[in-house]
């Protein structure tokens, strides 16, 4: 037994816990339930409920068990054995119902509810209390999203520590003091911060409530089911609650490994999606329109488009692990083809080998994260493209970790991490230049040289290991790639990527790429090839293939005649709107595989309704390479199936048979020993240089874009408070210094020209950008971004007051 | 301790307050150069020796709370002076200040140096405008003759001495509340252990002292602890400042040593009680220690002493009620204090102060029902020892003290539906009730029946902590 165990009793049951363990985590060990309502295990002790009394032996008062480690050979006794603690528990339940509404019948939280639960099972049948209950105005709406019923709060405050010690974002706060105390947010706030809901789900009363979910369904009218979601890669453990077969409500289940206890607002509130009045319930075939078909006629046009043709395939990043090996043995075995892909980075901007060790198995994981000493983010805005690793990185801040974000844009780490602004393709030379070796430190451009020179001297010193988290937008600098292994290495850490979607890392590993089969095995490597026609027979077509864009423009040039869409809308999707429009407009067919439609649709020829995930059975593998079973709530809307089926019943259409029509569960079996983890040597990685990718902006500004959490991506249709909440409109963000040179005004029209289009939209002066550099959100109502953009998701930009408005001046 | 020779109000017959060059002039800050050519340690030494405890309430032995903070943390260490000074009857430290402010001053720097302290704070409270700015005058004095700021009086120590002024919150007297608001957050206790003297302001080491226990340490310094021990009593030494209110003649500060019976300070010098009535009850050191009554007057005023009588010493404010004055009436305008002043993080006390209010209001209104007094009982015992911090505590004392002694004026009220002390009632005049015949006198039942009944539909929460 380690030295570092404390052996105590509880209740006369004897438990060795280590040392430093709280008596109440100590007891749950041993099935002893102490109550609680400020308690909660991600969350620092606070002793302010007072309902966890236990008695410790050799102690004049009784102790809170939320609050009190274990000591070796200390003797507990709880409710079940004192009666002194029972009377001080049913006390402080009876002062917390003093002024507690009677109104359980009517409250969301009414049949899962901690205090209703323990009232019940211990609480005095009837109250003492003779006087009039305090009151409220209810509710107070704290944001679109979250809805405050002061009456019924027990001012437990895990809503205000969560925002203080968790997300970090203090809107919400205890206002006055006594029993006047309550939680509120300063007048005019909104609670806009993406982690709100988590305070719903922590409040051990209704007293939090969730606007979309009030009033809307008792527990016991609720199915639930245990699954994965899947907006983002960090792949967070939710439960779906199911009210007559629609999504009611989702929430976080615990899971350390992944997402604590903890799920953004996004994942909570984006569940409507799949109930879109465009959902497609039956195969569409293109006649005097779209009319419905039978999957047999769908599949009979298809074969015949493509029996001659030449097919390319796109998809994005939802499809699960299943769909997307379905895709890639498709591609491959049915239409011989290495043309498919689901990245929207170009392959000439990340070595393949790189791709091909982030496919080859499990890299970094969350627990590394959160025990490293020094953290490197770069290209990834955590908050609003992974947020529950803005979380998990938060964390590690606040366990002493040294954070720092190579960035154009400053992120919600603001408070815990050291920000480069780097000019947008610029961070290969921040990256550089942190090296141990950089020869200098002041030829960085963006970053000031005190600052890179202190950042380099704390990354070199760092306890614990360091880490670099790339989002892939890494991949639009030059050399960044490259750059960023070299500095991992060079500091005896590691590199992986941060996908940004759901599907993104199970399409990588699955080989839905261009040069890469399932587990990394490169195309153009023939021994690595060899052991994947080993399992799906037969040769496989042995030259790379075109990347998405160089599908696209293939598309374009019609040297494609049949383009197969999985689960995505390039005109939407790509950084290159033109392009995609002219890939639709030219190409002889194209065929659209997705739940709801797009605005692709009236492109289709053809469309083949697929199941959600909130339909199907499968896997989510998310951004540490941990895949994650996805359950089925609920049956197929329509004739809807998964994709991996559709694959397969295409595939028999085309005379050749797939193997997987046994079912999933042959998927799986046939796919793992080719997913099954792999040694990916990066030895013979060469480094490239740190260059711009786009040279001398001159006079213009770089702009740069990403998707903001909220946003109109598909996903998010129907999240109509969401939306409310934390949507924001088109805007253009630029530096004071530029904005002075350019004589633009803070919330004045500017036009934005780049080399693709021309956009108005309203400009916010903000030191937290980058100089040089013009930030656009990806896709904000009225603004689809990608029309500003060539290929790339950085740009060349003039920034010039709109027209209008210099007419006013 | 026949003649006893003032100590802290040594200069209180001077023109106040007492400016530096007279502060000099009668020996003021010859004690800081001594201690500055002292080591660090024998200052704590010294201290510790003269048995100087706590002025705050708690008593805590000061030359212990110094050696008690670690000098090898890598962090600065920090001296607080609680001048948070709020306890209902207390009101010493005000004139300490107002008076004689470079005398706490030459306190705090000896303070500094024995725990090798360079900022101090003093944490004033926010109603003491003039109190507050004497002392920033004060400061701003020693600053300029160099006592305090940079290589004091030609050593090599420095201390600044920071005024941070409160918000108006009494439970910003309660040390880790008071940490929590002089960093600019909501003033409300922590979790201890870790205790301030570990992790305090800005999580560094931190000595927190009252302004009359720091008011003690030039004294200690200049004429020894050996002296110091004699004054007062073997475990209480020292002089000892008793803030005498209430229904005495001369309502007052009063220095005495340490042991002085209550009866003597009230009589002596206070003046007696007002118009030669009886003392009913007393709180031998604020509202928040348990209620004393005539019987206890012959308490010595002590730690010890008045702990074995079923009080505490606490801040020494001594608030006498005299036989005309109503217990229920002055528990409840007590507990309306703390309900007021709780700060709301824990469920005894923000609930618990907020129904007691509510009944004791209640049986002064005339609307009490029997089972009030074991209600308020079993709830001050409910509340007793199980809330956050000690605020709940000191809430819970009149009213358990006055239940203890005082039961028969409780059931009075509930007899007669009304307080028998009330204008134009035969026993407006004549004092306390004699329980045995009152209790007799039939048909005056209270109705209990209209309990239940808000006095209004409704009350909104400010109405009702009013």
């Amino acid at each position: 037994m380690s030295e570092d165990l404390a052996t105590l009793t509880i209740d006369g049951k004897e438990i060795s816990v280590p040392a430093g363990t709280l008596i109440i985590r100590a007891a749950e060990q041993l099935g002893i339930e102490i109550p609680r309502f400020c308690d909660h295990p991600y969350l620092d002790p606070a002793g302010s409920c007072r309902q966890c009394y236990v008695e410790v032996e050799g102690q004049r008062k009784l102790m809170t068990s939320c609050t009190t480690p274990v000591t070796e050979d200390m003797v507990v006794r709880t409710q079940f054995s004192s009666d002194q603690v029972h009377k001080a528990q049913v006390a402080t339940l009876e002062f917390l119902l003093l002024n507690h509404p009677l109104d359980c019948p009517i409250c969301d939280r009414g049949g899962e509810c901690p205090l209703q639960d323990q009232a019940l099972a211990f609480g005095p049948g009837e109250s003492r209390y003779v006087e009039p209950k305090r009151n409220y105005e209810k509710p107070l709406y704290l944001s679109p999203l979250v809805a405050l019923d002061r009456e019924r709060c027990v001012l437990c405050a895990r809503c205000t520590r969560f925002c203080d010690q968790i997300s970090g974002d203090r809107f919400i706060e205890l206002f006055d003091r006594g029993a006047a105390e309550q939680v509120s947010i300063s007048p005019g706030e909104d609670f806009q911060s993406p982690f709100s809901g988590n305070t719903i789900q922590i409040c051990p009363v209704g007293a939090l409530t969730a606007v979309p979910y009030r009033f809307v369904a008792r527990p016991f009218d609720l199915k639930s089911a245990d699954t994965v979601c899947a907006h983002c890669s960090a792949g967070c453990n939710i439960r779906s609650d199911l009210r007559r077969g629609q999504v009611v409500r989702n929430l976080a289940r615990e899971n350390d490994h992944v997402n604590d206890a903890w799920i953004c607002d996004k994942g909570r509130f984006a569940f409507s999606h799949p109930d879109s009045a465009d959902r497609l319930r039956t195969p569409l075939l293109r006649r005097r329109g779209l009319e419905p078909v039978s999957f047999r006629d769908a599949f009979g046009a298809v074969a015949e488009w493509s029996r001659t043709g030449r097919v390319a395939f796109l998809t994005g990043g939802r499809l699960l692990d299943e769909d997307a090996y379905a895709l890639s043995k498709l591609a491959r075995v049915t239409f011989a083809t290495n043309d498919v892909d689901h990245r929207r980075y170009r392959s000439d901007d990340v070595p393949e080998l790189v791709e091909a060790q982030q496919a080859a198995g499990m890299s970094v994981t969350n627990g590394d994260v959160e025990r490293a000493g020094a953290i490197v983010v770069v290209g990834l805005d955590a908050e609003q493209e992974v947020p529950i690793l803005h979380l998990r990185i938060r964390k590690a801040a606040r366990r002493g970790a040294k954070v720092f974000v190579i960035h154009s844009r400053r992120t919600r780490l603001w408070d815990v991490a050291e920000h480069l602004l780097v000019a947008p393709g610029m961070e290969s030379s921040v990256l550089e230049a942190l090296g141990p070796e950089a020869a200098t430190a002041g030829e960085s451009p963006g970053a000031a040289s005190s600052q890179i020179e202190r950042a380099r001297a704390s990354l070199r010193d760092a306890q614990g290991g360091v880490l670099v988290l790339a989002g892939t937008r890494l991949a639009e600098s030059a050399g960044g790639v490259s750059q960023a292994l070299a500095l991992a290495a060079a500091l005896g850490g590691r590199f992986t990527f941060v996908p940004r979607r759901a599907g993104d890392r199970g399409a990588l590993r699955a080989g839905v790429h261009p040069s890469l089969l399932p587990g990394g095995r490169r195309v153009m490597v023939a021994e690595e090839r060899a052991e994947v026609e080993t399992v799906w027979g037969g040769p496989l077509p042995a030259e790379a293939g075109r990347d998405a864009h160089g599908i696209l423009e293939a598309a374009a040039r019609r040297e494609v005649d049949v383009l197969y869409l999985v689960g995505v809308d390039p005109l939407r999707d790509f950084p290159d709107a033109a392009l995609a429009r002219r890939a639709l407009e030219n190409v002889r067919y194209k065929v659209v595989q997705d739940a709801v439609a797009g605005t692709h649709a009236p492109y289709a020829d053809v469309m083949l309704p697929a199941t959600p995930p909130l339909e199907q059975d499968g896997h989510l593998t998310n951004w540490e390479g941990r895949s994650q079973r996805v359950r089925p709530l609920r049956a197929p809307a329509g004739v809807a199936r998964p994709d991996w089926q559709i694959f397969q019943e295409l595939s028999e259409a085309m005379e050749r048979d797939l193997g997987l029509r046994a079912g999933v569960e042959r998927l799986q079996k046939e796919a793992a020993p080719l997913l099954a983890d792999r040694v990916v040597d990066l030895s013979g990685l060469g480094r490239s240089t740190a260059t711009s990718t786009l040279g001398d902006a001159g006079d213009g500004l770089i702009l740069f874009t990403y998707p903001l959490l909220v946003d109109e991506g598909t996903l998010s249709d129907g999240a109509d408070e969401l939306k409310r909440a934390l949507e924001d409109d088109p805007f253009v963000e630029v530096h004071p210094d530029d904005a002075g040179r350019l004589g633009l005004a803070d919330g004045a029209p500017a036009t934005l020209t780049t080399p693709a289009g021309s956009a108005t939209v309203p400009v916010r002066i903000t030191p937290h950008v980058a100089h040089g550099s013009a930030f656009v959100p990806f896709n904000q109502p009225g603004l689809p971004t990608n029309l500003l953009l060539s290929g790339r998701f950085i740009s060349p930009v003039t920034v010039q007051p709109a027209e209008s408005e210099l007419g006013a001046a | 301790m026949s003649e006893f020779e003032p100590v802290l109000t040594a200069r209180w017959g001077m023109d106040a307050p007492v400016g530096i060059d007279a502060y000099e002039r009668t020996g003021g800050y010859q004690a800081m150069k001594k201690a500055l050519a002292m080591d660090p340690n024998d200052v704590i030494e010294e201290v510790k020796a003269s048995g100087l405890r706590g002025r705050g309430g708690a008593g805590f032995p000061t030359g212990q709370k110094w050696a008690f903070v670690p000098q090898d943390t890598c962090k600065p260490v920090y001296l607080v002076v609680n001048f948070d000074e709020s306890e209902p009857g207390t009101f010493n430290n005000r004139e300490l200040v107002e008076r004689d402010p470079h005398q706490l001053i030459e306190g705090i720097v000896i303070a500094a140096h024995a725990i090798r302290c360079h900022t101090a704070f003093v944490y004033t409270r926010g109603e003491f405008l003039y109190p507050g700015t004497v002392l920033e005058q004060a400061v701003a004095e020693a600053y300029a003759r160099g006592h305090v700021g940079r290589a004091i009086a030609g050593t090599d120590f420095d201390v600044d001495i920071v005024i941070h002024r409160g918000a108006g919150a009494y439970i910003c007297g309660e040390e880790t509340a008071l940490l929590d608001s002089l960093e600019g957050r909501r003033g409300q206790p922590r979790l201890r252990p870790p205790f301030p003297v570990v992790a305090g302001v800005y999580q560094a080491p931190t000595a927190i002292n009252n302004v009359e226990t720091l008011s003690n340490v030039p004294h200690i310094i200049e004429r020894g602890a050996e002296w110091y021990t004699g004054i007062g009593t073997e475990k209480s030494a020292g002089p000892k400042m008793f803030s005498v209110s209430g229904k005495v003649n001369r309502p007052g500060n009063y220095e005495a040593p340490m042991g002085t019976p209550a009866r003597m300070l009230i009589e002596e010098h206070a003046g007696g009680v007002l118009d030669g009535r009886r003392v009913k009850a007393w709180t031998p050191g604020g509202s928040s220690t348990p209620l004393l009554t005539e019987e206890h007057l012959d308490t010595p005023m002590d730690f010890e002493s008045v702990q074995a009588v079923g009080s505490l010493l606490g801040t020494a404010a001594m608030m006498v009620l005299d036989d005309r004055d109503c217990v229920v009436d002055a528990v409840l305008r007590m507990t309306e204090f703390y309900a007021h002043e709780s700060c709301g993080k824990c469920t005894p006390c923000r609930e618990g102060t907020w129904w007691m209010t509510k009944v004791l209001r209640r049986i002064q209104n005339g609307l009490g029902r029997k089972e009030d007094m074991p209600l308020m009982e079993d709830v001050g015992d409910n509340i007793l020892f199980k809330a956050f911090c000690a605020l709940a505590d000191g809430a819970v004392s009149p009213i358990q003290s006055s239940l203890q002694y005082f039961r028969d004026e409780y059931d009075e009220h509930v007899r007669l539906g009304r307080c028998p002390f009330e204008e134009g009632s035969p026993l407006g005049a004549a004092g306390q009730p004699e329980a045995g015949t009152q209790a007799a006198t039939p048909g005056t039942e209270t109705a209990t029946g209209q309990v239940g009944e808000p006095e209004q539909g409704h009350v909104s929460l400010g109405e009702a902590l009013e």
